[in-house]
């Protein structure tokens, strides 16, 4: 029996502790890997194994009252690139130089975005066409995929811009209807997720699920574009003409509230924006619901619908202008300062007489005259359903009992002191010529998805006055425009009527600016049966500042081409010839 | 123990007989063999038509994508701006000076319909075509 040397038996420990402690090493890591780490490296495994995706299908349509299309989607790719298949720097460089060619994305810009990310895929490239991404496709390059989605695309132009509003690059509404009627328009995402190899590939046998996405509803709107495109031309050619710094033109079908044009300037370029320009924004806003302005002599036609349909005057009644009248320390000339004598309420509306408007209003009291300035809808919004709707805003004894004074009535008889919305004024010159009957400004007219159509009905707000008042100031509108100059107005073939408005503009601290004006007109067409209510609003015109000679050819331009558009008979004196079928 | 021997071959006769074996055996294993590759002729057609699904499904992708493509160009050349510019630049017409009016004792053409690409899909008809089983049945002399 041999005794092992101290050596030996050294060698044996050694190795003995170096297998214990290689075991113990070991044994800790995959502690720290399996139980420490462990959820960290299950996710890092599951993002290798597994890919995960957002469906999105097609964004609705948004449609002209006719079906022509003013905003559609098509489909877009985005280039998607791993970040771990880019790391080799020379294949990575030829294959962003290839991707390049096709993208129109510089390679190094690209490299860029792969480089710099830390997340499993970075999109390279975005918003290809089915051409482009087909290309892409048949380079068929390692680590590179396509995501579909979609693009917004406005065949009309800019026709409507900010009405329609625009998407942003994960196409959900940013503004306009684009944005009110975005849970519409959107439908619902979907998410697929499966199991992929060491490529990216999906294996035809892995584990997937997938929830489906849902795509949008068409929205048939109530605007018709060969309308909204007159309104638009008439209204550039207005602001041009009279070096003007902007406006509003608002074409409303009275019988259920439609609007079938809603033109505002200054515009913006709906397929070029830049969200970072923050000069712009301002651009954005649509005008004929986000903007106040004192409305002129335009809303004595609600001065004398109060008065008529209280009983209180006719058309014929008498009343003398002394050219001037007095309320407290306040005097209240005509627009020209005339004095005029005896003249019929006829003659005050069709003269547009300051005074007798204020008279109208005392007759009315301010109970029965803020009484009808709410009935048509003014002091609140209009319910179009458009975000960044105002209310306007109408001082009466109640809401400012100790600023409120006669002489307020007496200027809001008129159309100053008083601030409504283009598509209030429009409304209630709407309600006019629909009998008497306020409706709620419309803009869907149906909604069509995958399950069917769903039709909006109009919706009426309130009848404001008798059907046989409304009358009256219809033929009162009409004898006024057949006072005003054929050199602005001229509609051959129909009886239009109508009411100019030549308004201050309020400064923000009080007081108005001196040589600064708003130009209106609200006109209907034709009298016998009004299938058009129209509100033209031109802002701080250079040359003249009258509604009737900046606003008033606008609206005659309108109706002649519309009426005729809208294949509304004219009367037998203008016929030419009747064929008999 | 001849005897027992001779019984069990009787019993079987030719099956394990010295000749019969190696057949049986070849048999057997090709049996085996083809059984093993079942499987993996299973996978590999299962494989195929996944494949063939996924590039339907991308084909499919694909011809709605270009399909949408194309409804948008003809929006764009309907758009009223280029009609109005084909019409004054490429067929020389020119807004009227007068407009002369004629009355048509007709009735007005109907409105414009929207187009059917707009429009809610048609419901899937229900098949009324009989399956294979109810034609067997439909033989058989039963009420």
């Amino acid at each position: 029996m041999s005794k092992r040397g101290f050596g030996e038996t050294w060698r044996v420990w050694a190795v003995v502790c170096a297998i214990v402690l290689g075991t113990l090493v070991v044994t800790l890591r995959l502690v720290q890997l399996q139980i420490i780490d462990h959820d960290q490296y299950a996710e890092e495994a599951r993002l290798t194994h597994y890919g995960q995706d957002t469906l999105t299908d097609r964004r609705g349509a948004l449609l002209d009252r006719n079906g022509y299309p003013l905003a559609a989607s098509e489909a877009a790719y985005n280039v998607m690139v791993e970040r771990r298949a880019w790391t080799d720097v020379t294949k990575a460089a030829a294959a962003a130089n290839e991707l390049a060619i096709i993208t129109g994305v510089p390679a190094t810009e690209m490299l860029s975005i792969v480089t710099d990310t830390d997340v499993f895929e970075v999109p390279v490239a975005r918003g290809l066409n089915y051409e482009q991404a087909a290309a892409v496709r048949e380079l068929g390059l390692n680590g590179v995929r396509l995501l579909e989605g979609s693009r917004r695309v406005y065949p009309e132009g800019n026709l409507a811009a900010q009405l329609m509003g625009f998407v942003g690059q994960d196409n959900s509404g940013l503004s306009g209807l684009e944005i009110d009627l975005d849970s519409i328009l959107g439908g619902s995402p979907g998410e697929v997720t499966y199991e992929r190899d060491g490529l990216g590939n999906q294996l035809a046998f892995g584990e997937r699920s997938e929830v489906p996405a849902q795509p949008g509803n068409n929205v048939v709107l109530s605007l018709d574009r060969y309308v909204q495109r007159i309104a638009e031309q008439e209204l550039d050619r207005a602001i041009k003409d009279h070096k003007a710094e902007g406006g509003t033109v608002i074409v409303v079908k009275p019988e259920t509230g439609e609007v079938l044009a809603m033109a505002s300037r200054p515009t913006f370029d709906v397929t070029k924006q830049d969200l970072s320009d923050g000069s712009k924004q301002a651009l954005y806003r649509n005008r004929a619901i986000t903007d106040t302005y004192e409305p002129g002599s335009v809303f004595k036609l609600i001065t004398m619908s109060a008065a008529i349909d209280l009983g209180l005057v006719t058309p014929g009644t008498w009343w003398y202008d002394e050219g001037v009248l007095h309320l407290n320390q306040w005097s209240i000339y005509n627009w020209d300062f005339s004095t005029n004598g005896s003249q019929t309420v006829q003659q005050i509306l069709t003269k547009s007489l300051n005074t007798g408007a204020a008279w109208l209003a005392s007759l009315c009291g301010p109970e029965g005259f803020y009484d009808y300035v709410h009935r048509f809808g003014f002091g609140v919004s209009s319910a179009s359903g458009l975000s960044g709707e105002v209310d306007g805003r109408v001082r009466t004894p109640e809401t400012d009992p100790d600023g409120w004074s006669a002489v307020d009535m007496a200027t809001n008889s008129f159309g100053q002191g008083i601030a409504v919305t283009p598509l209030q004024m429009a409304m209630a010159v709407a309600a006019i010529a629909n009998d008497g009957m306020l409706m709620k400004p419309q803009l869907v007219k149906e909604i069509v998805g995958p399950l069917g159509a769903q039709t909006v009905q109009p919706e009426t707000v309130r009848q404001v006055m008798t059907p046989e008042s409304a009358r009256n100031l219809l033929d009162m509108m009409g004898v006024v425009a057949d006072t005003t100059s054929t050199l602005y107005l001229d509609v051959p073939g129909y009886n239009v009527g109508g009411k100019s408005g030549t308004a201050n503009i309020a400064e923000e601290n009080g007081g108005y600016r001196p040589d600064a004006y708003i130009s209106s007109y609200a006109g209907v067409a034709p009298l016998e049966d009004p299938q058009i209510a129209v509100l033209v609003k031109i802002d701080e015109p250079k040359d003249v500042p009258w509604g009737s000679a900046v606003a008033a050819p606008v609206f005659s331009t309108l109706a002649n081409k519309v009426l005729a558009y809208l294949k509304v008979p004219p009367t037998d004196d203008i016929l030419v010839a009747k064929v008999e079928n | 123990m001849a005897a027992n021997g001779d019984h069990t071959t009787s019993a079987i006769p030719g099956v394990l007989g010295g000749s019969s074996l190696p057949v049986i055996l070849i048999v057997a294993a090709v049996i085996v063999g083809v059984a093993a590759l079942l499987p993996l002729v299973q996978t590999s057609i299962a494989t195929t038509t996944g494949g063939s699904i996924s590039r339907l499904e991308r084909e499919r992708e694909d011809w709605q994508a270009r399909l949408h493509e194309q409804e948008v160009s003809v929006a764009q050349l309907g758009s009223l701006e280029r009609v109005e510019r084909e019409a004054r630049d490429r067929l020389q017409m020119v807004t009227p000076d007068n407009v002369n009016y004629l009355r048509v004792d007709a009735p007005a053409p109907a409105p414009h319909r929207l187009p059917s690409r707009y429009l809610p899909a048609e419901p899937a008809q229900p098949d009324t075509g009989s399956s294979l089983w109810e034609d067997v049945f439909g033989w058989l002399p039963v009420p």
